[in-house]
């Protein structure tokens, strides 16, 4: 008998047992606030490398982790990824110095060495070529066929500086005789192509120019895609983005990365970061291919 | 000796439940059960509630901390710290319950915080993810009270660690109104319930203590009581049972006290009788009986006086001597039937002449002691049944009891007579009598006392001697009627 009422006790106490965990440990003081601690580098300095804004922050890390594995392998130092919002940016981090190597846009490219002397290291080469397009890019569901049509409505832009972004586009306007600011009804910056391809799949623009290695890599990767967004205008070829260095790099180190560069698609873990990429190898490229981009930079005013 | 000691308490308990009375159980067995329930499911709906509440708080803190990892995941890469500070503000401005906030890159440094000033360091390493884990939540002792830290990792940690600290005092101040507003419920409940206890109680009882009031009226001789049927269930076949019950006690006492009468009567009757047939005999012997026996003797002495033979004269002499003798027999016969001396002189002295004829005739020691009648007369049946009462118990005494003393006590109080004759004899077997058995007249005595409303009790054992004691009332009527 008493144990019945024991074992009542027991069940009557464990189904009443509350369900919030008690915490343990010491008491921390949020009111005994201190400085942050100062950083200081130890150690092996970093390379530091910068990759523009051409997709977005989350996917360049994404593809470029394997590059970056295989730099730090080779060149057997750790590496710093350091990305900007705007191309600009990544300009003035190799101008000064910030970043040792970075992975420009060719406008980009074009302007720096303009300024400054951007130093072209080496460049990318897809399907045997070095160059890419400009991809004028609508809604499948769209009536738009050429520029023309495209007016009044809204545009996407990638970069302010982009050169497949933003000056290409804006010269095809102009090319009609408009300009951007009146020409489109609105007009806005996604700051990275996929993000432009995405806008105009999913109808937040009715237009948009992207990198065509940007938008074929896309496709390939959600070829849903092709079901959402149509090509309406490829422009002529022009130098692809390249790998750029400060001029004021030590020669013995430019060597070294372009030579890890140059011989990257004869390594297996070079292969592998490649086509994390959808390149084929990089290859030495004379300024010279980028004067067809030039010239239409000079004649492309753009506005703030 | 455990189970003895249990036993007895709950013994004990048991009395001191049991003796509540009947109302007051019902009333506390509803109570009880009220608060109970109450209780109960006031415990169990604030466990329920505290179980979901603290569920959703938990993923709501995941939540919250997984989208700060997944919006500060692009300002860190591309370094907009300004950016990164004001998602920390937007998000905790917007949600209340958060205490802090703050990013970790990957190697653990302090990108971005909530905190004005400076940093409580200990806060870093409070907390963390395992690995590249989907969010961890744990809840830390602090110096404004226990908070939750979830730990969500950026960009699967490659990037850094968010951070959140949020507070659950909303969710205990949710807890705390429901569980009061339950307790009031409660509350407001049990008092409800004990008034409709209170009415209920009063309707289901009032027929069982009135039952109560008529059994204890049927225990003291009333059974003029009868009980009102309230309802057709098992309260209502009782109060039938007990109003017939009642009635056949009523009729019974009825018959009871028609042939108590009678045989009051009965008994008086016989008891008049016998007086007035003793009167009668004595005033018989007085009358005419006594003067003949004086004539006769008065004669016997002229035949004396007027015979000179001396043979004559001497049987004469023997003759007026028998007859004398006679003549006291009778005279004292006469008093022995009907003392005139009871009417005239009262009790008392009566007794008194009694005790002494008795001493002088047998070898017997009788003290006798009378109180409270020097003044006040008793009622003349009272008088005659004690007088008869003593006679009777002094003619047991000297008949059968083989006594040496005998003593006789009469007191008087305001209220009762009490008479009681004692004697050192033989005694005999109390649980033996036969009370009808005229031998020894104990029935004769007991219905003289009763007939006055009075009462014998009887002492006695074998060897032990016997005494009696008599108390007739004084009626009220009676006290007055000497003022």
């Amino acid at each position: 008998m008493r144990y019945s009422l024991y074992l009542l006790i027991a069940l009557v106490v464990v189904g009443c047992s509350s369900y919030a965990p008690t915490s343990q440990g010491t008491v921390i003081d949020l009111a005994s606030l201190q400085p942050l601690p100062v950083r200081y580098n130890e150690g092996v300095i970093p390379l530091r490398v910068s990759v523009a804004a051409v997709i977005s922050p989350r996917g360049t890390a994404e593809s470029y982790q394997l590059l970056l594995d295989y730099l730090s392998e080779v060149l057997d130092r750790p590496i710093e990824l350091v990305q900007r919002r705007t191309y600009q940016e990544t300009n003035d981090l190799i101008e000064s110095g910030a970043v040792d190597i970075a992975f420009v846009c060719t406008s980009a490219y074009i302007t720096g060495y303009d300024e400054f002397g951007m130093a072209l290291l080496a460049a990318p080469q897809v399907n045997g070529e070095s160059v890419y397009h400009s991809l004028l890019i609508v809604p499948t569901d769209s009536s738009v066929q050429t520029m023309q049509d495209l007016e009044d409505k809204v545009f996407a832009f990638t970069d302010p500086i982009s050169y497949s972004g933003r000056v290409y586009p804006t010269y095809l306007v102009q090319k009609l005789g408009r300009v951007p600011d009146t020409f489109f009804a609105r007009t806005f910056f996604t700051y990275s192509h996929d993000e432009a391809i995405y806008s105009v799949a999913d109808g937040l623009a009715n237009g948009a120019a992207v990198d065509s290695l940007v938008y074929d890599f896309a496709l390939e990767r959600d070829p849903t895609l092709a079901d959402r967004v149509r090509v309406i205008h490829r422009s002529p070829p022009f130098g692809i983005p390249p790998v750029v260095v400060s001029p004021n790099m030590r020669p013995r180190q430019r060597v070294l990365l372009q030579e890890a560069l140059l011989t990257m698609h004869e390594t297996s873990t070079g292969v592998a970061a490649l086509q994390a990429l959808g390149l084929d190898r990089f290859t030495l490229l004379d300024d010279s291919a980028y004067n067809s981009a030039r010239e239409i930079i000079n004649e492309v005013e753009l506005l703030p | 000796m455990n189970i003895p000691y249990s036993r007895r308490f709950l013994d004990q308990l048991w009395v001191l439940v049991g003796g509540v009375n009947i109302r007051v159980k019902i009333i506390g067995i509803v109570l009880g059960l009220v608060i109970l329930l109450g209780i109960a499911v006031t415990w169990q709906v604030r466990q329920l509630l505290s179980h979901t509440m603290y569920t959703q708080f938990f993923e709501q803190a995941t939540a919250l901390t997984r989208d700060l990892a997944a919006r500060s995941t692009d300002p860190i890469l591309i370094n907009d710290l300004y950016e990164l500070q004001r998602l920390l503000q937007d998000t905790q401005s917007n949600q209340p319950n958060i205490r802090y906030a703050f990013i970790l890159d990957k190697e653990g440094y302090v990108l971005a915080h909530t905190f004005d000033g400076g940093f409580p360091e200990e806060l870093i390493s409070a907390n963390g993810v395992t690995d590249s884990g989907y969010a961890y939540t744990t809840t830390l002792n602090t110096t404004e009270g226990q908070l939750w830290d979830t730990a969500v990792p950026i960009f699967e940690g490659r990037v850094g660690t968010a951070r959140l600290g949020l507070s659950d005092v909303q969710v205990r101040q949710t807890i705390d109104m429901v569980t009061g507003q339950l307790l009031l419920t409660t509350v407001m409940v049990s008092v409800i319930g004990i008034t409709a206890a209170v009415f209920l109680t009063w309707i289901l009882t009032h027929p069982i203590l009135e039952l109560v009031d008529a059994t204890q009226a049927v225990g003291r001789g009333d059974f003029s009581y009868r009980v009102t049927r309230w309802a057709d269930d098992e309260i209502g076949k009782l109060t039938d049972a007990f109003n017939t019950m009642a009635d056949d006690l009523a009729k019974a006492e009825a018959d009871r006290a028609e042939r108590e009468q009678l045989r009051a009567q009965y008994v008086h009757g016989v008891i008049t009788a016998q007086e007035d047939e003793r009167k009668r005999i004595a005033r018989e012997l007085h009358d005419s009986t006594s003067q003949s026996l004086t004539s006769m003797m008065l004669g016997l002495k002229a035949l004396s006086d007027s015979c000179y033979i001396p043979e004559l004269q001497k049987r004469a002499e023997e003759l007026r001597r028998v007859a004398g003798q006679t003549l006291d027999d009778v005279h004292s016969l006469s008093l022995q039937l009907r003392p005139s001396v009871l009417d005239d002189l009262g009790l008392p002295e009566a007794i008194r002449r009694h005790v002494a004829d008795c001493r002088k005739r047998n070898l017997l020691d009788i003290d006798l002691a009378v109180q409270g009648l020097e003044d006040k007369r008793l009622p003349s049946e009272i008088e005659t049944a004690l007088y008869r009462i003593i006679q009777e118990a002094l003619t047991n005494v000297i008949r059968h009891s083989e006594a040496q003393t005998a003593s006789i006590f009469i007191e008087k109080s305001k209220t009762q007579v009490l008479a009681v004759i004692e004697d050192d004899g033989k005694g005999f077997d109390q649980s033996a009598i036969d009370w009808h058995d005229g031998h020894l007249g104990l029935y004769g005595i007991r219905e003289r006392a009763e007939l006055l409303s009075g009462q014998l009790t009887l002492e006695t054992g074998i060897d032990q001697g016997t005494s009696l004691y008599i108390e007739i009332p004084l009626t009220a009527e009676y006290e007055y009627s000497l003022e």
